[in-house]
């Protein structure tokens, strides 16, 4: 059964459509509805059919639009009568020779004479039945597709009218019938729309999908926790009763309305969401692309963290839980944990690595001054891995009274998911806020640092099923990826098992967990988020590698074209202009998770300031 | 009939030990182990060491990180173990977190330890459920017995779900801690032994974590089949080498 999207009217929508590859593409030459269509079709495919669709038009018009829009087929929508029609068949005016597909329309409510048929045998192509309507056509309901079960004709049919996602069974079903035996094609168009004329491609995909019974990748965590074959629960039995506390009850406090409405307020009124949405005009007009930065450096604290440690605390609150245990690389978690720990007046504890203490001293203050304790990890590399070890050691020895504040999109499952949806705050504020100011909610990139992956989870949360939106996730290469000092996990991860979770991981081939290498704290670390790992192995998301120096050079950029410094996690994301080329009208969104006043001392010394 | 399972017939409590494997040096790994057996030890916990184990106290972690320093690895232990069984009777059982198994592959490392004569395996970060779902044959084709640990947490339900896959003995863990953490058993311990032993399991209970001296090891054989001695010993031999473990031995047994 071949496949027609009708009522095309936005460019980039019609490419995008035309990247579903339908048969068909319907473009409406009739004033009097929103879906008219009036302005150019962009180059598709030649396997897909433009079809005009017409309502009692001047034959002239119909010749006109035709040549000027290389239109393989006309639909016809009004009460043209036969002799109409084979004008139209026969006409030598067609600049294109291959002969022209007419399509009569007939419009059904809740009967049908067919022998209103007859005259158009002779001089129409197919026919396409749609409900009758104040419009015609994109009406959005169905009529009683049991009336075809009568259909008198050998001519093959497009079924139309209110067909949605919705339909799927009911299609398969009718497929069953007498009545498909002449059914050519499925028209779709109001089902699938956003606004009048822009069609949505994850809906229509997912329905072209189901139709063909393929299953929809899916991006999102799965009921037992794993995305794809990555994540899962690998902890020893001993955190089982508080890892199953938190599956089980994660979803539906978060679910509970005064859970959201404290949530909000907090992340609107304590954090000072929404963070802006900001055109770079200067960093855009460097690199020849719309750059829009995503300010998380301008949240409370300095940086997205806080967005996961405001609802972990709520979740612990709600759970009964008196104390807080979290670990912290360079502080940044750390000091979001003891922030709202100090806000609830809860008990905090923090895990950091003996030789983070030394280099990141001013964080080391802030947490002491918010009242927390900081325990230094003695074992191991004495970093951030340690530092979780230790965290996770603290809460095998205080299962009942503890929570443990994970503070990227890793761990057993269900952190890597909770850690997500809280930081998908992110994305659901760049769609309304690029539909402000761009005339639309998709990017065509989403680029975001990675360590564990939690500004980029929440970066990437609302379009990993967009198609439309390109995906980038941008590794820290140390001193390049063949130094072997290095935090690319992509590239020189494997498989494996890194704090209760299945994920990619940089090790020995024993088996070991190596130390990674990065100039920014926050994206040292030798494995990904999970979800990371699937948008990885599928093809999802395209990885990149910065160096410390590129990161550095375009952090130190980003100061004089735009006034901001941005922490050395985020240059990582803003280097990939340098490496990558983007079309002048891409609209390419950048998390810029986190400020740079942490990092000063490090571009002291970098830069000799 | 597998070594562990004659083994828990026998009529009389039983003393695990646990040792770093590669520790204090990388080739006294089987000394330990005959001297082990000489002296009246009952089974023996092999610990491939692992850069970030979890579920363990600083004893065992730092005996771990020496012995990868040492160059311990899984095809060294392996090597290490190859005639293993030309001196040694008593059950051996590897323990060791789940990642450098799964690198080696599953199937290869059961292979390997059933051809070396090893019976079973404890690998704390491998979940029930994913064990039984992907793994559970793979054991048993290769006639090992895997160990399930629980802890005073595990509900009623999920023990009787562990008693019910596991067909050796059960591992439990005295009180909510990694290893090494404890000193001595309180009312709390002493009540949640008499509750799993009132449970009427199908497989007999070893109790590890907090074995340190005679008085412990007593207490928790009043209770289960056995004892297992983790970090008490590798601190000895940290202190004392590998000569005298037959005072370590006598101490315990009393």
């Amino acid at each position: 059964m071949k496949l027609k999207i009708c009522g095309m009217k936005y460019q980039d929508n019609i490419e995008h459509v035309a990247s579903l590859q339908p048969d068909y593409l319907g473009f409406i030459f009739y004033e009097d509805t929103p879906r008219h269509f009036d302005t150019k079709i962009p180059e598709i495919s030649n396997t897909i059919k433009k079809v005009g669709v017409f309502v009692n038009e001047e034959i002239s018009t119909v010749i006109e639009k035709v040549n000027e829009f290389n239109l393989q087929a006309i639909q016809l929508h009004g009460e043209e009568s036969p002799y109409y029609c084979s004008i139209l068949r026969s006409t030598e005016l067609f600049s294109d020779p291959e002969p022209i597909e007419i399509i009569k329309v007939f419009s059904i409510k809740d009967e049908f004479n067919f022998a209103a048929l007859d005259p158009y045998e002779n001089t129409c192509d197919y026919y396409l039945f749609d409900t009758k309507g104040k419009l015609p056509g994109g009406n959005g309901y169905r009529f009683d597709w049991s009336l075809l079960n009568n259909y008198p004709s050998t001519k093959p049919f497009f079924l139309s009218g209110g067909i949605g996602l919705d339909q799927v069974d009911d299609i398969k079903k009718f497929k069953e019938s007498e009545a498909y035996k002449y059914c050519y094609a499925l028209d779709v168009n109001s089902k699938f729309e956003k606004e009048p004329g822009l069609k949505n491609i994850s809906i229509l995909r997912e329905f072209i999908n189901k139709l063909n019974d393929k299953k929809t990748m899916n991006y999102n965590v799965d009921e037992k926790g794993y995305y794809g074959e990555f994540g899962g629960a690998f902890i020893p039995e001993m955190l089982y009763p508080n890892v199953e506390e938190l599956r089980q009850n994660y979803l539906k406090v978060m679910a509970e309305p005064d859970f959201q409405k404290e949530f909000n307020q907090l992340l609107k009124d304590y954090v000072g969401r929404p963070s802006p949405l900001y055109f770079a005009k200067r960093l855009s007009e460097k690199y020849n692309a719309k750059i829009y930065l995503k300010r998380e450096d301008l949240n409370h604290t300095g940086a997205h963290k806080i967005n996961n440690t405001i609802g972990q605390i709520l979740m612990a609150k709600r759970l009964g839980k008196k104390r807080i245990i979290a670990e912290t690389g360079a502080g940044q978690h750390g000091v979001a944990t003891a922030t709202v720990c100090a806000l609830m007046g809860l008990e905090c504890i923090v895990y950091m690595g003996e030789i983070d203490i030394a280099r990141q001293a001013p964080n080391v203050a802030r947490m002491k001054m918010l009242g927390a304790k900081v325990i230094p990890a003695l074992s191991g590399s004495r970093t951030l891995k340690d530092a979780t070890n230790e965290a996770i050691r603290d809460w095998i020895n205080n299962p009942v009274n503890t929570h443990y504040i994970i503070g990227s999109a890793i761990g057993p499952h269900p952190y890597p998911d909770m850690v997500t949806k809280f930081q998908s705050v992110v994305s659901e504020e760049i769609k309304w806020q690029l539909k402000e100011q761009e005339g639309r909610e998709n990017p065509d990139y989403v680029v975001a640092c990675i360590g564990g992956g939690s500004n980029a989870a929440g970066t990437y949360y609302h379009y990993l099923h967009e198609p439309d939106v390109g995906i980038i996730a941008v590794e820290a290469a140390g001193l390049g990826v063949d130094s072997g000092e290095s935090a690319a996990t992509s590239v020189l991860g494997k498989e494996g098992i890194i704090h209760g979770c299945k994920t990619l991981l940089m090790q020995t081939k024993d088996g070991q967990i190596t130390e990674p290498y990065s100039i920014s704290a926050g994206l040292d670390y030798p494995g990904v988020g999970p979800m990371h790992a699937h948008l990885c192995k599928t093809g999802r998301a395209e990885f990149m590698s910065i160096t410390d120096s590129e990161a550095m050079n375009a952090g130190l950029e980003l100061c004089k074209l735009e006034g901001i410094i941005p922490a050395i996690e985020s240059s990582h994301a803003l280097a990939i202009f340098e490496q990558k080329t983007f079309k002048p009208d891409d609209v390419v969104v950048v998390s810029l998770s986190g400020r740079g006043d942490k990092d000063l001392e490090n571009y002291i010394d970098y830069f000799k300031i | 009939m597998n070594r562990i399972q004659s083994k828990l017939k026998e009529n009389k409590k039983l003393l695990s030990i646990y040792l770093t494997a590669g520790y204090p040096n990388i080739d006294d790994t089987v000394t330990i182990i005959q001297s082990l057996e000489k002296n009246g030890v009952d089974m023996i916990e092999i610990g491939l060491p692992f850069s970030d184990p979890l579920a363990d106290g600083p004893t065992i972690q730092d005996s771990s990180t020496s012995a990868l320093k040492n160059g311990m690895t899984t095809e060294v232990l392996f090597k290490q173990l190859k005639d293993i069984r030309k001196t040694v009777s008593i059950p051996l059982i590897i323990m060791g977190y789940f990642n450098p198994m799964f690198q080696y592959g599953v199937e290869a490392f059961c292979k390997k330890c059933q051809e070396l004569g090893i019976d079973g395996l404890i690998i704390p970060d491998l979940p029930v459920d994913v064990y039984h779902n992907e793994y559970q044959a793979i054991f048993e084709k290769y006639g090992l017995i895997n160990v399930f640990l629980i802890t005073p947490q595990t509900s009623d339900e999920r023990i009787r779900y562990i008693d019910s896959i596991s067909n050796g003995f059960i591992y439990m863990v005295s009180s909510a801690s990694t290893t090494g953490a404890q000193s001595g058993f309180g009312s709390e311990q002493t009540q949640y032994f008499e509750r799993i032993a009132q449970m009427n399991l199908k497989n007999q209970q070893v109790i590890g974590f907090g074995i340190s001296n005679n008085e412990t090891f007593t207490q928790a054989t009043q209770y289960a089949k056995g004892a297992i001695i983790g970090s008490a010993f590798v601190k000895y031999v940290t202190k004392n080498g590998t000569g005298s473990i037959n005072k370590f031995v006598d101490t315990i047994l009393g």
